[in-house]
């Protein structure tokens, strides 16, 4: 018989309605890190085009350079600013730093991401 | 290699770890963005700039460390999130065994990939 409690508890995170803004941050949190380790699997799989020499990578090189690509390259850029920039208010609070702030150190972080993302995009489409 | 904190217990020691590399991370992981991304002419490295940019001793040693850091943090956030399933003890040892050797694995592939692109 499978135990579902445990899979509702362990996946309780991912049900945010009805629940605080410090909820949010954590689900935030674990979503753009599961994305992250899937990206990095990804990533280290593209790169062993490296090892089918110069026209293996310089074909995926040319791949790389499309819109779609680059929209791609932005979504990972949000999810590695979303997840550092929480993360930084995660060990900033688990020192006990910050702790009567979070909430304000969380949408004051997630507004430098937002607007870190939007220059990227820029710089990355080269607008 | 030490472990700094090796008197904590064991989720605490996790825990610490996940920030160390964190921090870590966020320096590593922003020079290997803006080093491959921004600097590098449009957008990315071709072939050679690529052999030509490992082949360079400080970005080789700066590459391995995010490799490291990124694995070990990446691993440790798998851990923490099959830990809510509320694991065994000997389940939880046996979830530590294989996330250690998946994270051997991975250094290991990417040190043995930079080896072969770099030689």
């Amino acid at each position: 018989m499978h135990d579902y409690g445990k899979v509702s508890r362990a996946g309780g995170w991912l049900d945010v309605r009805r629940r605080k803004l410090g909820m949010w941050a954590y689900a935030l949190n674990r979503i753009t890190g599961i994305g992250l380790v899937i990206y990095l699997y990804l990533h280290l799989g593209i790169l062993s085009l490296l090892l089918r020499g110069q026209a293996a990578w310089d074909s995926f090189i040319a791949l790389a350079r499309s819109p779609f690509y680059l929209a791609l390259d932005v979504l990972l850029l949000a999810g590695i600013l979303i997840h550092g920039l929480n993360g930084l208010r995660i060990a900033l609070t688990g020192f006990g730093i910050g702790v009567g702030a979070q909430k304000a150190v969380f949408i004051i972080l997630m507004i430098v991401g937002a607007i870190t993302i939007w220059v990227a995009a820029l710089k990355i489409f080269h607008v | 290699m030490e472990n700094p904190f090796a008197e904590e217990s064991k989720s605490t020691s996790a825990w610490l770890w996940q920030v160390f590399t964190g921090v870590g991370l966020v320096i590593l992981l922003g020079l290997h963005f803006v080093a491959n991304h921004f600097v590098a002419k449009g957008g990315l490295r071709d072939f050679a700039e690529v052999v030509a940019y490992l082949r360079n001793p400080v970005v080789l040693c700066l590459e391995v460390l995010f490799l490291l850091c990124v694995t070990t943090h990446a691993l440790l956030g798998v851990r923490a999130i099959l830990l809510d399933f509320g694991l065994s003890e000997p389940t939880e040892r046996r979830l530590d065994q294989i996330l250690k050797v998946v994270g051997v694995l991975t250094v290991g592939y990417g040190l043995a990939m930079t080896w072969m692109v770099i030689r």
